[in-house]
């Protein structure tokens, strides 16, 4: 009995120490001669592999990073500028600071917005559609609604919302890391500047159409009038093929452009309610998503959005009374210059219209009717 | 025109074939030989393949609603085969709760855990009855010999005999070093009988015409292709026919071979398994061919006298591996 | 003016301009394109981005019809010529000046496929006359109706060609086609010069015997090459509309301004399902019209066959030359079924008509695998839509595999010129 054990642990101690030897002169002989400095890189990364930086993976870049002579080529857009700093730190290297960036969804073309004219009946993906045809809607542009972007974000920061069938993108989790920006066949996602407490102004649309027709196709739409590049004091907007693009190195966030919009195309998110906020949540979107959303329900001949809607009226309301009165005169400054405005963009849009919807008859009209050859047996 | 159209990418058209209609013309063809066992084994055959199939329909309605969360893939018929097939492979005495557990195995452990259908590796049912085979030895091996019809519904009293298969039979008179020719005088080796009304043994196993006539169905319904049963049976005849020359008293001959066991039922309805076989025609054969090979090899020189649902199972492993290196013969590549 | 494959064409005249039947309004803007002639006569109104059957927006000229009046040296008459010029370099101007493009599907400019490169010899002229797309009668009818015209034409490729034999190849099911021909052909070898070496074979009938690749493996028992072109194996391949468009522009020097169309579907009555002789560029919703409008349950309208053709999502869209048919078809007959799991069936597989593994070149897309798919010829499908029609599970294997397709053959391309 003693006996018994006594071998047996005699035995397993023996193998153990002879597989222990073996195992050893084993990885002494393959070991691979490496860079230790790439593992320390490596432990510092986010360890993601998304390839947003541009390399195979988070061992790629750190390999890269050991070789490279300096950072200036190399960015971690998931891990930041803070990442960065490590990387530096291991490496001994100066980094230079980016600026945080977040992938913005550019097409506003909801449900509601945006009219099916078609059923689309093929496998869900966006690429597919694309190559099919322009999309199950009357614009060419916008969003496909299919979701190759939230299947490619590595992150889950993306999810179609199912009442407006866009994409969502969650700013929190959101790394930008640039994956749904090239799975987008329409080029709607952007990467932009995240900007001062997470503020930002942009145009939610890429349609290229000229301006009637593009608004016939969505409601959101924008019309390429040009409106906003006159008012924006910074030259941060230009307007090209029919579709206006905020520049955001420029961009100061003056919401100039949001207010003179006429289809309320121009976004500005997150920004914080003029001074007192008494309710958080509506803080959070004021203004500008509010029309749009109205939309829907009032009719096309409304194009702009109302000046002093009823949360704003609230607003006012608590302020102390001088102060409202100045930011309604603000207002209405606004809005009398947006109306102005809106005179010469709806005028190109009326000659446009017309023609844009009759084609189909003008058309080389054939003179003597095709004659029906023969029939089918 | 007063409706939105339909558009999507080409083609536009598609066949009637879907996963439920090619499901369901395997459960057709199944008919006959559930028929000819109900008929010749009675009430029990109906119990045992009710609690078959019942279990199995209900464990992967179970599984998938609420273990995995997915929708349901109870409506494709294919747990209803797996149900058949079980209780086909089983002794007609065999007890409710042993079906049960082998439903449990078969879908639970052999289907499900690698994530339904068209995921498994190994056939369920055949994994299910290779289970309660090892588990439950004294059930599996205890085959009823189909006395009259009569009998069997309880019509007339139950002189319904236990004992050996054929196969069974021989495979103990040769460990006890009787030749064939001894054994065959007191087992009945009946060709002409076994091809209608077979001898004992699992449910399944009665007629070899009933499970002819389903895989005609098959194949004319185009459900399977021919190569897997055929080369599997060719194998068999090739195989022992050999042996049979060479020592006719030791092996039994191929005909015997071919008709006793599960040596039908496996090839034309389990190793044609979509899932569990090779895609192309040529691993098909490769994988016949292994089937053959392993099944006559456990019947002449293994311990169990049938070897069929491990020669199965043995070459489901390998399937991966054909698929590898078994491709279809590409246009323009020499 | 996207009429064909390669590059667009370029107009050529402007907004105002008079324009004839059959004048030239645009010019070939490559080697591999072709001119464009007007249908019909009137004034051009305005040369502006149209959308066209996918919804892009593509260059159109549009004319607004006054009268009919025809270019001078078209010959409008009936009658049949039938002898063959000997000028081979004439007969390819003209081809080439009278916009002839394939009508088989691809459209590819007539002119180019007729001239082998260099190095490269026609062994046998392909007519092909399979029309395999269930539904389509368009080319049937033409064999019927315009038979003799089809072997004059063949008969002119083939001279152009260096006088290699021609076999038209004609399916099973269409004997009346393949009695049309052989008598159209008896006749025209025992009256006139240039027609030996003409042979109508007859194929099985099997989707997608009308596919080039399948075609010459059919007629000549050879295969082309992975990303190879027929001529390598000696082949060209032309429609049996081609040949009539060859015909019509060499022998009447008219331009390609016509073809047939079928106008049919499951939602149509056998009544109303035609074929349409057409002015090439007329709307499709004036054929619709004509043809008796749009059934009310039609829920898809497909341009081209119901395997490989276009579902459109309205008929603003233009006809162009390669415009064959106009389907319609209800909602049953033609939406896809739920995707579900794959049952590892291999129809797939044994449907392809190129030998390639559907299944598993899905598997590969999905999952970005670019080597594998290449190993798998993933650039030699034809994307005939065999595995997705045979599907049981319903997996969309081509849509899926169109994509991958695409990407993989633009990776062979960008690595060739480093080799």
């Amino acid at each position: 009995m003693t006996q018994t054990i006594i071998w047996t642990i005699a035995i397993i101690t023996g193998l153990g120490i002879i597989l222990a030897v073996v195992l050893y002169l084993v990885a002494k002989k393959f070991k691979v001669e490496e860079d230790p400095r790439i593992d320390e890189v490596e432990k510092v990364m986010p360890g993601a592999n998304c390839g947003g930086c541009g390399f195979a993976g988070c061992r790629a870049f750190a390999q890269s990073c050991v070789e490279a002579p300096n950072l200036d080529n190399n960015y971690c857009p998931v891990g930041g500028n803070e990442v960065m700093k490590k990387v530096a730190a291991v490496l001994g290297m100066e980094v230079k600071e980016k600026t945080p960036m977040v992938a913005v969804v550019r097409c506003n073309g909801t449900c509601a917005n945006r009219p099916k004219t078609n059923e689309y009946g093929g496998y869900q993906s966006c690429r597919v559609k694309a190559q099919l045809y322009t999309g199950d809607t009357g614009c060419a542009y916008g969003c496909l609604g299919c979701g190759d972007c939230v299947s490619v974000c590595q992150f889950g920061a993306l999810s179609m919302d199912p009442e407006t069938g866009l994409p969502v993108v969650d700013e929190e989790k959101c790394t930008a890391c640039g994956a749904c920006v090239k799975a987008c066949p329409h080029n709607i996602i952007e990467l932009r500047n995240k900007g001062r407490r997470n503020m930002r102004v942009y145009v939610s649309c890429v349609n290229h159409d000229k301006g009637g027709v593009a608004k016939k196709a969505c409601k959101a739409a924008c019309i390429g009038c040009g409106l906003c590049a006159k008012t924006c004091p910074f030259g941060a907007i230009t307007v090209e093929n029919n579709v206006a693009y905020i520049d955001y190195e420029k961009c100061r966030m003056c919401k100039k452009c949001v207010a003179v919009c006429p289809t309320g195309a121009i976004h500005a998110v997150n920004f914080p309610v003029p001074k007192v906020a008494p309710e958080k949540p509506a803080a959070e979107k004021p203004a500008v998503e509010k029309p749009v959303a109205e939309k829907p329900a009032a009719p096309a001949a409304a194009p702009k959005a109302p000046v002093i809607d009823a949360a704003m009226e609230a607003k006012l309301a608590a302020m102390d009374p001088e102060k409202a009165e100045k930011v309604r005169k603000a207002l209405l400054a606004k809005a009398a210059k947006a109306a102005e405005a809106d005179k010469p963009s709806a005028a190109p849009a009326k000659e446009e219209t017309p023609e844009a919807a009759k084609p189909a008859e003008e058309k080389k009209v054939e003179p003597a009717a095709p004659a029906a050859e023969t029939k089918k047996e | 025109m007063n409706n939105t159209l339909l558009v999507s990418p080409a083609p536009h058209h598609h066949s009637s074939n879907s996963t439920k209609s090619l499901m369901r013309d395997v459960v057709i063809a199944l008919i006959p030989a559930v028929f000819v066992s109900v008929v010749f084994y009675g009430w029990k055959e109906l119990l045992v393949l009710g609690v078959s199939v019942a279990s199995c329909v209900a464990l992967e309605y179970l599984i998938t609603r609420f273990l995995l969360k997915r929708p349901s893939t109870i409506g494709d018929w294919s747990a209803v085969i797996t149900g058949i097939l079980l209780a086909l492979n089983l002794p007609v005495s065999t007890p409710w709760w042993v079906v049960f557990i082998g439903a449990i195995v078969a879908i639970g452990v052999a289907k499900m855990t690698f994530g339904g259908i068209g995921q498994n590796l190994f056939n369920p049912a055949l994994v299910g009855r290779v289970f309660l085979l090892i588990s439950f030895p004294t059930y599996m091996t205890n085959w009823t010999h189909p006395s009259s019809i009569a009998g069997a519904w309880g019509f007339a009293s139950a002189d319904a005999v236990t004992g050996a298969t054929s196969l069974g039979a021989v495979k103990e008179g040769l460990m006890t070093g009787a030749g064939l020719q001894d054994i065959a005088a007191y087992a009945d080796f009946s060709y002409l009988d076994r091809l209608f009304i077979g001898m004992g043994g699992s449910m399944g196993e009665l007629s070899a015409i009933a499970i002819l006539f389903g895989f005609g169905y098959l194949l004319a319904r185009k459900v399977i292709r021919p190569y897997i049963t055929l080369s599997i049976l060719a194998t068999v005849v090739v195989f022992s026919g050999i042996f049979w020359l060479v020592d006719p008293s030791q092996y039994t001959d191929p005909l015997f071979n071919i008709l006793t066991g599960g040596m039908l039922l496996g090839s034309v309805f389990m190793a044609t398994d979509y899932v569990t076989s090779p895609m192309s025609s040529m691993g098909g054969v490769i994988f016949g061919v292994g089937i053959g090979i392993i099944t006559m090899l456990i019947r002449y020189f293994g311990a169990y006298p049938e070897g069929m649902s491990f020669a199965i199972l043995l070459m489901n492993a390998v399937v991966p591996l054909i698929n590898r290196f078994c491709h279809t013969k590409k246009y323009g590549r020499a | 003016m996207a009429q064909h494959l390669g590059a667009p064409a370029t107009p050529i005249v402007a907004a105002g301009d008079k324009v004839k039947v059959g004048q030239v309004i645009a010019e070939p803007a490559g080697f591999i394109s072709a001119f464009v002639h007007s249908s019909v006569s009137g004034t051009v109104r305005k040369i502006a981005p149209r959308k066209d059957l996918a919804g892009r927006e593509v260059m159109h000229i549009e004319i607004e019809v006054e009268g009919d009046e025809w270019m001078e040296g078209i010959d409008l008459s009936d009658t049949l010529v039938t002898a063959i010029p000997e000028d081979n370099k004439a007969i390819l101007d003209k081809i080439k000046a009278n916009g002839v493009v394939g009508l088989g599907g691809a459209t590819f400019p007539t002119h180019v496929k007729l001239c082998p490169p260099p190095g490269k010899k026609a062994d046998c002229l392909i007519l092909n006359g399979a029309e395999c797309e269930p539904y389509l009668t368009s080319d049937y009818r033409i064999m019927l109706e315009r038979s003799k015209e089809i072997i004059i034409g063949a008969a002119i490729m083939k001279q152009v060609l260096g006088g290699c034999p021609a076999v038209i190849g004609i399916e099973e099911n269409k004997p009346e086609a393949i009695r049309k021909m052989n008598e159209a052909l008896a006749e025209l070898q025992a009256g006139c010069k240039g027609y030996d070496g003409i042979t109508v074979q007859v194929l099985k009938k099997k989707y997608p015997q009308g596919g080039e690749k399948q075609l010459i493996d059919a007629v000549m028992k050879r295969q082309v090459k992975s990303m190879g072109l027929p001529i390598d194996v000696g082949a060209v391949v032309q429609n049996v509309a081609t040949s009539l468009a060859v015909y019509e522009a060499v022998q009447k020097n008219k331009p390609l301004i016509t073809n047939v169309l079928t106008v049919t579907g499951n939602t149509l009555p056998v009544d109303k399902q035609h074929n349409y002789l057409f002015r090439i560029g007329i709307p499709l919703s004036y054929i619709a019209e004509v043809a008796g409008g749009v059934p009310e349950d039609a829920a898809k309208i497909i341009s081209g066959g119901p395997m490989m053709g276009k579902a459109i999502a309205n008929l603003d869209a233009t006809t162009v030359k390669g415009s064959s048919s106009l389907l319609y078809f209800t909602r049953e007959k033609t939406e896809r079924g739920v995707e579900s799991a794959c049952i590892r069936c291999g129809k797939c597989s044994e449907a392809c008509p190129m030998g390639l593994e559907p299944f598993l070149l899905q598997k590969y897309a999905r999952n970005g695998m670019f080597d594998e798919l290449e190993e798998n010829a993933v650039q030699d499908c034809i994307e005939c839509g065999c595995c997705l029609y045979s599907c049981p599970a319903n997996i969309p294997l081509l849509d899926i595999i169109r994509i991958a397709k695409g990407d993989v053959i633009k990776i062979i391309r960008s690595r060739a010129p480093r080799k």
